[in-house]
């Protein structure tokens, strides 16, 4: 099976075999024996060519974040024979500012039609005790304002739209 | 006299903290809750538990009515408050006296004399203890601020009056940005202690902060634990302590001892305390504040000075004499304590609330973990986003800061952001490493100075291809014909076998 990659910016080819116990993975041809082994839900210790890791595999949107002892890393990953590596495509058109976490809407600081700059601030949220601002990732028109004050809203929530 | 029962008035780390004072004393312990909170780990761990309202603060572990009728009813004699919620409250304080029950901290005139910031630079100044310059009384009109701000000069600090814990507190760099500043301040400071007067004082430049641990009975004896040093912080708010202070000498280390004992005494203090000083870049120490309960980073004290401080608090607000004097408290090796935040340090370090998928802490020599959570348990919106704390003991800084990037390795928190990666990379900084910092170090040196190293990117796509390939043949029904699932039973395949289909 073979996956189109991507982490930390780069773009790599993956090609993961099986035999018996080992597993063989080849990134961008160069060829690993791996010894993988579920070690409790989310966990596997892994013998890389005969280096040993104890990986979290924290599954996410699209691929998984794995957590190495010093590192957690960012991997997003599709069978390559489903099409090509996508899962950093940036959208275009007007910027959606969406809840960065739960939590409820302090202050709305801006109103619909209004022109603002970027970095300007457009609603004060409160998540856990603080209260933060989130500002206008570019400048531009407020198109749509979603947010009202006092109003609980989850992670990804839209709130304010800027074209 | 000892206490037949002990309720605790908090949640999350410190109450499991205290709950397991209490269990080694042989004292039943009580939780109570919000409805936010059933499954939160204090109430899995205390003896008895009961629910106190909404999960809203200011409808549950504020309430002192609730939690003093929960006292009542269940015949608790001693309530200890934890640290922020009612921990520095007098109007609770005074509450329990008049209910016949113990409140495990200082008296209620000492929590308001000394709760009262400005309250408590005006007592410091009293006892020769030096404070940084500003008000000395609360300010609550803009006006009053404008002017002075305007007398004290910029950069300044605007403090809730009422407050603790950075909540309410904002630097203030110029006077354009007072307006915005003071707003913020007073919204949070209202939210937060239900007061929005404020105060002000003059921005000390290049400050460590850097406090020290008191505790005194009710029979006139008092002596400190040392120093911790906090300068470590973001927002405000400290992330990482250590003790002892790589910035302090022995002989300011003994001075600022006295101030702390001086100013002790002469408010009559009882129970454990914590006086926060500035230090300038001249080793200059400014009085800061008084915080009249047990700190967050206690358990750097109690590695440091092999005491237990809430066992402590518990005897001496029995009646007792402290069973140690100064000459018992003596400094030995170096801890350092980690604040593990459900945040996203990689943005701004934004809360990152939810559950905890998959969990694993480190054990080992020297290593302690005062946790809140646990695996599957789901990190609630409503309180503060501390998780755990993660503490390394070492006989040299060289040799904690090591361990503690040994212990960081092993902890692992799925499903939630947290504060370790950020740690991983403090423990090699080289300004950490060379205890060469003030309190801008997360903003700027840190920042500016990275640490870089090559990821075992390699591994990682390892990993996750080889989990991916798993999942793909699980949902195929493959999984019990492929790798790693198979009992290690001697037979092999032979050949390698291609995905997808598993077959040979």
């Amino acid at each position: 099976m073979i996956f189109d990659v991507s982490v930390l910016g780069r773009t790599v080819k993956a090609e993961v075999k099986v035999r018996g116990d080992v597993y063989q993975v080849t990134i961008d041809g160069k060829p690993h024996t791996v010894d993988f082994r579920e070690t409790g839900r989310d966990f596997a210790s892994l013998l890389l060519d005969g280096r040993s890791f104890e990986a979290g595999l924290e599954r996410k949107q699209g691929g998984f974040i794995v957590h190495l002892p010093v590192d957690n890393i960012e991997v997003a990953l599709q069978e390559a024979a489903r099409g090509s590596a996508s899962a950093h495509k940036k959208a275009t058109g007007p910027a959606r500012v969406t809840a960065p976490m739960p939590g409820k809407i302090v202050r709305v600081l801006i109103e619909a039609g209004q022109e603002v700059a970027a970095g300007a601030g457009l609603i004060v949220m409160e998540a856990m005790k603080m209260e933060n601002e989130l500002r206008a990732p570019r400048a531009g028109r407020v198109q749509s304002v979603a947010a009202r004050e006092g109003l609980a809203v989850e992670t990804g929530a839209l709130l304010v739209v800027i074209e | 006299m000892n206490f037949k029962k002990i309720l605790i008035a908090n949640r999350g780390e410190i109450a499991v903290r205290v709950i397991r004072a209490c269990r080694e004393l042989g004292i039943p312990s009580v939780a109570v809750y919000s409805e936010a909170d059933r499954l939160a780990l204090h109430v899995r761990r205390a003896d008895e538990a009961y629910e106190i309202g909404p999960a809203p603060s200011r409808d549950s572990y504020l309430r002192m009515d609730r939690i003093l009728d929960v006292a009542k009813r269940c015949g608790a004699d001693a309530i200890h408050p934890g640290y922020g919620f009612l921990s520095e409250n007098a109007a609770f304080a005074r509450a329990c006296d008049d209910a016949g029950i113990t409140f495990i901290g200082p008296r209620a005139e000492t929590i308001q004399a000394m709760g009262e910031k400005t309250s408590a630079r005006r007592i410091a100044v009293e006892a020769g203890v030096p404070v940084v310059p500003g008000t000395l009384h609360p300010v609550t009109s803009d006006e009053e601020i404008r002017r002075e701000a305007a007398r004290i000069g910029f950069p300044l600090m605007l403090k809730a009056a009422a407050g603790g814990g950075g909540k309410g507190l904002r630097l203030v760099p110029h006077a354009d940005d007072l307006a915005t500043a003071a707003l913020r301040a007073r919204s949070e400071a209202k939210s937060a202690f239900g007061d929005d007067s404020v105060y002000l004082e003059k921005a000390v430049l290049q400050p460590r902060h850097i406090e020290i641990q008191v505790m005194a009975d009710a029979h006139g004896n008092a002596i400190h634990l040392y120093e911790r040093e906090c300068t470590i912080q973001r927002r405000h708010q400290k992330v990482i302590e250590e003790s002892p202070s790589p910035f302090l000498t022995p002989e300011l280390r003994e001075r600022m001892g006295a101030l702390a004992v001086a100013l002790v005494k002469k408010v009559g203090y009882v129970n454990a305390g914590t006086l926060e000083f500035l230090v300038d870049k001249d080793r200059e120490p400014y009085f800061l504040e008084m915080n009249t309960r047990l700190q967050v980073e206690h358990p750097v004290t109690e590695m440091v000075t092999n005491f237990d401080l809430v066992k402590l608090q518990i005897r001496v607000a029995q009646g007792e004499k402290l069973p140690i004097t100064q000459a018992d408290v003596r400094q030995t090796g170096h801890a350092i304590e980690c604040r593990v935040y459900a945040e996203d340090p990689e943005r701004g370090f934004l809360p990152s609330p939810g559950k905890i998928v998959a969990l694993r802490v480190p054990g080992g020599p020297g290593v302690r973990d005062d946790s809140g959570v646990y695996e599957g348990y789901d990190v609630p919106i409503h309180y503060d986003p501390m998780i755990s704390k993660l503490v390394a003991w070492g006989r040299t800084r060289e040799d904690a800061i090591n361990r503690m990037r040994r212990a960081v390795s092993e902890y692992k928190v799925l499903g939630i952001q947290t504060t370790l990666p950020f740690f991983e990379r403090v423990m090699r900084h080289p300004d950490f490493l060379a205890g060469d910092f003030d309190t801008s170090f997360v903003e700027k040196a840190f920042a500016q100075h990275e640490v870089k190293r090559e990821a075992p990117w390699e591994v990682a796509v390892a990993a996750a291809a080889i989990q991916a390939y798993r999942d793909r043949q699980a949902r195929r029904g493959a999984l019990t014909q492929s790798a790693g699932a198979r009992p290690a039973s001697g037979w092999r395949v032979r050949g390698w076998r291609e995905g997808p289909g598993g077959r040979l």
